[in-house]
């Protein structure tokens, strides 16, 4: 008898402590979500005090013929691949590195994680001063080509603008990637190694028949992980535009949201564009819980 | 073995060429912090200039304006990431023991829908939540910037992972002894999951501190402004200023590179949390 009410109260007590969890999330995720759907057949502009109209599908017809949200499909498309492959490639290859180093091991790790300790205005402010004209880019540029003073319109030339974007990004997060990368692969028992040097393997047969096919797992959540990193980036965009750069090469999606619902005040509009960017982004999250819990690995 | 050295040679210059890639923007700013934009914009970039140009911080702090904006914003970023902080930390972690702890009815289908929050974007949601925000009278007041992050699907998840593997003997013997549930949450589960709260800590105040979309469909008003606002608007005015610019860039980091220095253990478990997000 004790022990069921206590049974009870127990039940009760969980109960209890899990409200403010669902009353948030119900509040601040789930009714937002569904909100978001349902403005996006609307005609609803922001401040106004007319009654939002029911549209239908023509908010999404109107972006599916508009210019302006192909242009920032194709600016995140080229951001989100230029940067994601890059990261995933060459976080890998530091992670390896750096575990054979017996020196400086440390040292590399926080020194390559560094920028992510900065924030994303922060970094994006810095690198709008290096990008300048008469910036260390240029110089740098100008220094490798054995060119003397020649611009090259980091901040104006429309693929050299996309292309500072991704620099700053990946400065900003390979090291953060490598960090992980480094987690898994030291995770990796050291007698797995021991045994394919044993059998003669040397150390590139060693990374990639050994090292590689057990690290998939990380390998496929860091991707999907950068992938959906870089598909929501803002600040980068936003802060180079501001400082005067062009805004086609770089309206990026988020930033078209935005600018949508703030600027033009197109509530309707930015909500059919959220729901788009949730799409593409839910699928890529349904990647990630997918390859989660399949690709686990024993050693 | 002399080709063995000779690769030895091949990787140390790759890693410290990329090292020096990674970690020159960060020894620009220190640099040019202390710079007058004369030479900030001269070419070859004056490493070592011999200026000390601390005007740039008082600048900085001063604003253009002469209105002292800066120290206002440092002051809103600490308390909105301070707040957020220390709500995030007893709601997820009440949260997760709830969930890790507890057997009641729905527990399960509770759990799989806050997980399943993790997969919605907020720059999806931004715009009905700026809605919501506006009608809960919260627009333009620190309690917008804070109260719709208060929670999150992956603090609830990894407290509820660490509190999984709490000791039951503990709580068995303090509920004996007569103390409430809330009780035991309060005096027991909670001082004893630092190392978890000390994660999500650093994990939500870094979030915050960070956070420039939110506060900028938010914050109206320039009093109330944080860190990444008044950077923006200092890359935006006229004329900029790039010596004080980066002055306040160095200020903004300056607490995160203190945690990180200081904490470097629970920042690195932070990266190493997402890998082990596998189970």
């Amino acid at each position: 008898m004790y022990l069921r009410t206590l049974e009870r109260k127990k039940a009760f007590w969980g109960f209890v402590f899990t409200i403010p969890a669902i009353v948030f999330f119900a509040i601040f995720s789930f009714y937002p979500m569904a909100n978001a759907f349902w403005m996006s057949f609307f005609r609803k502009e922001l401040l106004s005090l007319k009654a939002p109209k029911f549209i239908g599908f023509n908010n999404y017809i109107y972006l599916f013929k508009s210019e302006a949200f192909w242009n920032s499909i194709k600016a995140t498309t080229i951001f989100a691949i230029g940067t994601f492959i890059p990261m995933v490639v060459f976080s890998l290859i530091f992670a390896a590195l750096i575990l054979t180093r017996r020196r400086f091991q440390k040292f590399l790790q926080m020194a390559y994680y560094s920028p992510a300790v900065l924030s994303s205005v922060v970094a994006a402010a810095i690198w709008l001063l290096i990008f300048d004209p008469r910036g260390l880019s240029n110089q740098f540029l100008n220094f490798i080509f054995s060119t003397k003073g020649i611009d090259y319109h980091w901040l104006s030339n429309e693929s050299m603008l996309r292309f500072a974007t991704i620099i700053v990004y990946f400065w900003k997060y390979v090291g953060y990637f490598t960090i992980i990368f480094v987690a898994g692969m030291a995770s990796i028992p050291r007698s797995v190694h021991e045994a394919a040097i044993i059998d003669g393997a040397n150390k590139w047969q060693d990374f990639f028949y050994i090292t590689l096919p057990l690290i998939k797992p990380t390998t496929l959540l860091v991707s999907v992980m950068s992938m959906i990193q870089c598909l929501r980036t803002f600040s980068t965009q936003y802060l180079f535009v501001q400082g005067g750069a062009p805004l086609k090469p770089i309206d990026v999606i988020t930033l078209n949201i935005y600018n949508t619902a703030i600027r033009d005040r197109q509530i309707g509009r930015a909500s059919a564009m959220s729901v788009i960017l949730f799409s593409i982004i839910m699928s890529f999250s349904y990647l990630q819980i997918k390859f989660s819990k399949t690709e686990d690995v024993t050693y | 073995m002399k080709q063995s050295i000779f690769i030895d040679i091949i990787i140390w210059l790759f890693l410290i060429i990329f090292a020096v890639f990674i970690l020159t923007p960060i020894v620009f700013m220190f640099t040019a912090s202390i710079m007058s934009s004369r030479n900030i914009m001269k070419i070859p970039y004056p490493w070592i200039s011999g200026e000390f140009k601390w005007e740039n911080y008082w600048q900085a702090i001063k604003g253009n304006d002469g209105k002292f904006f800066y120290l206002k914003s440092i002051w809103n970023s600490f308390l909105v990431a301070s707040l957020t902080t220390i709500g995030t930390v007893l709601l997820c972690s009440l949260t997760g023991y709830g969930l890790a702890k507890y057997r009641f009815k729905g527990r399960t289908f509770i759990f799989l829908m806050i997980l399943s929050t993790m997969m919605i974007p907020f720059e999806a949601i931004m715009i009905p939540l700026y809605l919501i925000v506006t009608n809960m009278g919260m627009q333009d007041t620190y309690a917008g910037l804070i109260v719709p992050l208060l929670m999150n699907a992956f603090g609830i998840f990894m407290m509820r992972q660490y509190l999984l593997t709490f000791p039951d003997e503990l709580i068995d013997a303090a509920r004996i002894d007569g103390t409430s549930e809330f009780g035991i949450y309060w005096r027991i589960v909670l001082p004893n999951s630092l190392p978890a709260i000390t994660t999500l800590a650093i994990l939500t105040f870094r979030s915050q501190w960070d956070n420039l979309l939110w506060p900028l469909l938010v914050i109206q008003s320039p009093e109330k402004k944080t860190i990444p606002l008044y950077i923006i608007q200092f890359a935006t005015e006229k004329y900029t200023n790039e010596g004080a610019m980066m002055a306040a860039a160095v200020i903004a980091s300056i607490p995160m590179f203190v945690l990180f220095f200081t904490l470097t253990k629970y920042f690195l478990s932070g990266a190493e949390l997402f890998a082990a997000r596998k189970d």
